[in-house]
């Protein structure tokens, strides 16, 4: 069956958005990603404008993150108050990055940057993930893992002020670190005009060393409030959601990410760490043949960035 | 059912009104001599664009004299149109590049002819009606493009872009002819693609012989948005602050909605 999107302009067979929504929804629930860049990609292929398949994704992701977000506070997977911390971090970041944005237009590169930045973080983000965790998948096999390494950076660290106990996730971090790292993802996923889950799950994993499951619930939670503001500011400014699309994905959606937060529970971190790279990579890998493959079409709709 | 045009008759005075009668009436014996007449109906004149619209079909049917070769144009208003060009960043990534303005460009433009538009019409008939690719590439003004080389390259990757999407269509094989009682009666059906948007479309059919137009015809399709398309997307375009809320609101009360269906169906616990 088809139904007429009124913003996008077209038309579309219902099945397609429900399953590519149940599929990232999945994605969501299992790892807490958004899935923006997965999906604003095959909208695009579908025929959706580009500047309608992205704020009408942020919607999708309004309901998903939420459904997976309620899966994982019931099960006791989400930090709320990491989760705040990042927020704020992740709003001031999203400030400047669309600064960056506009020097970028006015340089007239902007493109190549975005595009550049895209692969870099993705390629360095996803080959880490997938090295660290097999290694210590190997490890431990083997022995439990040496009690204590601390560098130099981890003993400065604490010296930090505003020290805080973020019981959910068993660690101890100064309140600025996550603020500071919120901010960073902030600016580059405002560069990229993503949401930034990709780029969260391995700072909260990696630097804030919180456990893979309470990073997974965590990030959910803070893109829930990211993609409720996206989308108010596309509705608001752009007139770009298409409200029917949205629906049709987030059928789909809501019921993938409770499907993965139940999927989630039954596999190891680390097992979480290795499919979540592997997905990485291989997005990193079409975006490289993207750019070195000759497209079909020389000409596509103007919008975005 | 419409036919050639005819001009107004206009004016209160008495003199005006007998000027008036007198051109008419030379108008009709000159028209009689080049043709009979031209006729042309649309079936689905009117497209509405609702909830499950997928596109349409519109007929175009009408009588012409034996022995004419036909063309129908349908074709959107003139407007212009902003792309985004791609091209090869340091030789190497292909990503985009700037952003081109075509000018005086129809969103939608079909030409359906007996034969060839080549074979049946010149070109300065082709230029002067706007028919066909190679008159559209001098109607269509493109911006910035430093030499004819790179305007004709532009143009026809404009011309692949709007065939990809079923918005531009040249054929010589959809128009089928009958003829009866010294008339020739002629037919065309073709697909309305769903991508093309609310508008009015013009639709002329044009009697050709000796590579002249001799006659024309025109009527119009409309495709409009009703029910719940027209409400949504006008609400988008004008109403975005309340649009945005209950987009959110909507997506929120999904999502809660699934996790509490979850929850009493035991699925996570």
């Amino acid at each position: 069956m088809y139904l007429y999107l009124p913003v996008a302009l077209t038309s579309i067979n219902i099945i397609i958005p429900i399953g590519l929504g149940l599929v990232v929804g999945l994605l969501s629930g299992l790892f807490g990603v958004g899935g923006g860049f997965l999906m604003t990609p095959l909208l695009i292929m579908l025929g959706i404008p580009a500047t309608v398949a992205a704020a009408t994704d942020s919607n999708q992701i309004v309901a998903a993150s939420t459904s997976g977000t309620y899966a994982h506070w019931k099960i006791g997977n989400v930090d709320f108050k990491m989760g705040f911390h990042l927020l704020i971090g992740g709003f001031i970041g999203g400030l400047f990055g669309v600064q960056a944005i506009k020097i970028l237009v006015a340089m007239g590169n902007a493109d190549f940057v975005i595009k550049m930045t895209y692969v870099l973080m993705l390629g360095i983000i996803g080959a880490y993930m997938l090295v660290e965790s097999l290694n210590s998948m190997k490890k431990n096999k083997v022995e439990d893992a040496k009690p204590e390494k601390e560098s130099g950076v981890a003993r400065l660290l604490k010296f930090l002020p505003l020290q805080t106990h973020y019981e959910k996730s068993g660690v101890i971090h100064s309140a600025l670190m996550p603020i500071v790292l919120g901010g960073f993802v902030g600016v580059l996923a405002a560069i990229m005009g993503v949401g930034g889950g990709f780029l969260m799950v391995p700072v909260m994993v990696y630097i804030l060393r919180m456990p893979m499951h309470v990073v997974v619930g965590t990030s959910l939670f803070q893109i829930l409030f990211n993609s409720i503001e996206v989308t108010f500011l596309q509705a608001y400014t752009n007139h770009n959601v298409d409200f029917m699309l949205a629906v049709l994905l987030l059928l789909g959606s809501t019921i993938g990410a409770q499907v993965g937060a139940v999927f989630g529970r039954k596999l190891k971190g680390e097992q979480l760490k290795v499919i979540l790279a592997v997905i990485v990579l291989v997005v990193t890998v079409k975006i490289i043949f993207e750019l070195t493959m000759a497209p079909s079409l020389l000409l596509s709709q103007a919008g975005g960035h | 059912m419409r036919k050639a045009q005819k001009p107004e008759v206009r004016g209160q005075k008495l003199t005006c009104f007998f000027i008036a009668v007198a051109a008419l009436l030379g108008f009709i014996a000159f028209g009689s001599n080049v043709s009979a007449e031209l006729t042309i109906n649309a079936n689905h004149s009117h497209i509405t664009i609702d909830l499950f619209y997928n596109g349409s079909t519109v007929s175009v049917s009408g009588l012409s004299d034996a022995g004419t070769d036909l063309i129908i144009k349908i074709a959107a208003k003139d407007g212009h149109e902003m792309l985004k060009q791609k091209g090869k960043a340091a030789g190497l990534l292909w990503m985009n590049m700037g952003t081109l303005k075509f000018e005086h460009a129809p969103n939608l433009y079909f030409i359906h002819s007996t034969k060839k538009i080549d074979d049946i019409l010149s070109m300065e008939e082709m230029n002067n009606y706007v028919i066909g690719y190679s008159a559209l590439s001098k109607h269509i003004e493109i911006a910035p493009v430093t030499n004819d080389e790179e305007r004709t390259r532009w143009f026809s990757e404009f011309i692949r872009y709007k065939e990809a999407s079923n918005l531009y269509v040249v054929s010589s094989e959809q128009i089928k002819t009958t003829n009866e009682n010294g008339k020739q009666k002629y037919y065309m059906k073709t697909d309305w693609p769903y991508q093309a948007p609310p508008g009015e479309y013009l639709v002329t059919v044009y009697a050709v012989k000796d590579k002249k137009i001799i006659e024309k015809a025109e009527t119009k399709v409309l495709v409009e948005q009703v029910g719940i398309i027209k409400m949504l997307s006008g609400m988008a375009a004008n109403n975005g602050t309340m649009y945005g809320i209950i987009s959110i609101a909507v997506a929120l009360g999904a999502g809660f909605g699934v996790g509490m269906v979850f929850r009493k169906g035991g699925g996570a616990h």
